[in-house]
């Protein structure tokens, strides 16, 4: 995922999104644009209509844009939790490690006593 | 803190204040959607002859009542969210009140101990090296991190808000009134802010910092300042 910070010199689409420093904001606007690409072309290779074949090709622009930026942040919102999970896990593992409340050492025991 | 010229957010050290960031995003992103509509059926109306041949316009009335309320839809459940969210009270493992007056923050630590303490900025003229110019104060307010804290803010005076961009707080503090934030510090760090209600002539001088330090650090913290 491409995110851009510091580096970088930002870009604002429209003057207002910063698409190099928003995560799935480039993702989104590239996608878009193929999008909008293919419909529009594929339209107007259909049926010769310039006019519609415009609008066809706004309108892809827009539902693939938001399309793909729906599915990105719903990844990266998983990928948080995940994140997350781990860095408590992993906490948890080293607090815990070797005393009473270790649960790796519960579940050695219980292997134990059940041989 | 922010840097010169800076433009968006400050860099996000509570899940609130990452979540308000994630939503200005998502917000972003469906203005552009509607800008770039908005700017086509601009470019077409410029281009096309006026004429009065509309009948009726059903379809496009359809489309125009449509489209607005899934945008608002959009835009309203995850605001919804946040909002909810912002205001769930867990249990607070610290309780601390932020007092303001002209031209000054004071605190009270009253959980454990009683522990109060003004915070003055330092002025420039007597700031370190290296130390950042009407953001540096003379007492931090120092709270564990990663631990959910309650602030509770008034005045003494007239009105003041106690602010802190990267955690997502902005609290008015209001004489003989009595308001209830909560955070929690994702991180330890130092977070600056500034008072956000003109509050006088030296309202741009009294900003407020929190040091957000592990517990042991903040206990032997406390343990200092009191005895």
């Amino acid at each position: 995922m491409w995110i851009c910070k510091d580096v970088c010199q930002s870009f604002k689409l429209l003057g207002f999104l910063d698409v190099q420093s928003v995560p799935c904001a480039r993702e989104s606007v590239l996608y878009g644009s193929l999008g909008s690409l293919v419909v529009g072309l594929g339209h107007f290779l259909a049926t010769s209509r310039v006019r519609r074949s415009c609008d066809f090709a706004v309108g892809g622009f827009i539902c693939t844009m938001l399309g793909y930026w729906f599915y990105c942040r719903y990844n990266l919102a998983q990928q948080r939790i995940r994140q997350r999970m781990l860095k408590e896990g992993m906490r948890n593992k080293i607090l815990f490690e070797g005393s009473s409340l270790d649960p790796e050492r519960k579940q050695t025991g219980n292997e134990r006593s059940d041989s | 803190m922010a840097n010169h010229s800076q433009f968006g957010f400050q860099d996000a050290s509570s899940p609130i204040m990452e979540e308000l960031v994630e939503f200005h995003d998502h917000a972003l992103m469906v203005a552009l959607a509607i800008c770039s509509l908005v700017l086509y059926l601009l470019t077409l109306m410029l281009m096309e002859k006026l004429s009065s041949n509309t009948v009726d316009a059903q379809e496009v009335e359809l489309i125009w009542t449509i489209l607005p309320a899934i945008v608002l839809i959009l835009l309203a459940l995850p605001s919804l969210q946040i909002l909810y969210m912002m205001d769930e009270i867990d249990e607070p493992d610290l309780t601390l009140k932020a007092i303001g007056h002209q031209w000054y923050w004071s605190y009270e630590y009253t959980d454990f101990k009683d522990l109060t303490f003004d915070s003055y900025m330092i002025p420039t003229a007597e700031l370190p090296p290296g130390h950042f110019r009407l953001l540096e104060v003379d007492h931090r307010v120092v709270v564990p991190m990663e631990s959910p804290i309650r602030i509770i803010v008034t005045a003494d005076d007239v009105l003041h808000s106690w602010a802190v961009p990267s955690l997502g707080v902005k609290t008015d503090a209001i004489p003989g009134r009595l308001n209830q934030t909560s955070f929690i510090t994702a991180r330890p760090g130092i977070f600056y802010g500034q008072c956000s209600e003109i509050c006088g002539a030296n309202h741009s001088y009294m900003p407020i910092v929190v040091e957000s330090t592990p517990l042991a650090h903040f206990e032997s913290w406390s343990t200092l300042l009191s005895s």
